[in-house]
């Protein structure tokens, strides 16, 4: 497992009066953290989508996006930005939303640890 | 080249002289064995495990995964106090459950303080559980020769919910929540 490529990529933003403002984070195995705020990106889409059918589209509000990598396991989720719970429980996949849900705040959990420890500056 | 327009250098101090580092050309991975002597150390430090670390804005980072779901901030506290004066402590819960996600950050000031930590608990038992400690933060041009020696570095993750779910409730978890 060690040998196969692996990566975690994060994006939530939308595009409004201010543009596209976004923040988007990746983790790679080699140890490499990449994390962006607020900047253009553009993304090729050779992934497979998975499991979000019935999850909120993206909105005016924004979208939120995941993907992971490892080995030829390749999968990517897209939604719309939750603001709370509620919009979670409310949603047609209340469970595969929730794990979403948490596992994209400890993420950013993480992130934000290691942003805040390195550079001694509040991400966001 | 980077994909993003407006990065935050991950590494500030770090030479100008270093490539771009996400390139993961072969050439670039050839490259360094041979001439990561060249780069100025961050600190007085001269073996290779200094030449290796990244110094951050006011300290040094290590990172601890495999730490217990029960373990509380101050037992790691006093563990790693032991070898520094500690500045900082992340100990992060599961946003779920409430529980430590199953890594720490430690900062210390000093390059040696972390590196004993380092060497004291790397692959020591904590709470009946085995913990790796490494610096969170390395050069970019050593990443390429030592991403093998960060495996098993993997952080404890519930992404998966469902099975999260099926998962009795063991019975020490139920006194605490």
């Amino acid at each position: 497992m060690a040998d196969q490529e692996f990566y975690v990529r994060y994006y939530a933003g939308h595009i409004g009066r201010y543009g596209h403002e976004f923040l988007e984070f990746e983790f790679r195995a080699d140890g490499h953290c990449r994390y962006a705020n607020n900047s253009n990106y553009r993304k090729d889409s050779l992934i497979r989508k998975e499991n979000d059918d019935k999850w909120p589209r993206k909105n005016v509000v924004g979208k939120q996006e995941l993907e992971i990598r490892l080995g030829n396991e390749h999968i990517s989720f897209e939604t719309a930005k939750l603001g709370s719970l509620m919009e979670v429980t409310d949603s047609a996949d209340p469970e595969g939303l929730r794990v979403f849900y948490y596992l994209v705040q400890d993420l950013k959990c993480f992130i934000f640890s290691l942003i805040a420890l390195h550079f001694k500056i509040k991400p966001i | 080249m980077s994909r993003y327009d407006n990065e935050i250098d991950l590494e500030p101090g770090v030479d100008n002289i270093a490539p771009d580092y996400m390139a993961v050309d072969s050439e670039a991975r050839d490259g360094v064995r041979d001439d990561s002597h060249d780069y100025d150390r961050m600190d007085e430090d001269t073996t290779s495990t200094g030449g290796r670390a990244q110094r951050s804005v006011e300290g040094w980072i290590v990172i601890i995964t495999g730490v217990h779901e029960e373990a509380d901030e101050e037992a790691v506290m006093e563990k790693f106090a032991e070898y520094g004066d500690i500045k900082n402590l992340h100990l992060n819960l599961d946003r779920r459950t409430g529980y430590v996600k199953g890594y720490a950050l430690v900062e210390y000031e000093t390059h040696n303080e972390a590196k004993a930590a380092i060497e004291a608990t790397n692959g020591t038992k904590f709470y009946d559980q085995t913990i790796y400690a490494d610096f969170a933060f390395v050069r970019s041009t050593e990443l390429a020769t030592n991403c093998n020696t960060r495996r098993g570095m993997g952080i404890k993750g519930r992404a998966n919910g469902r099975r999260d779910r099926s998962r009795s409730a063991s019975p020490s978890r139920n006194g605490r929540r």
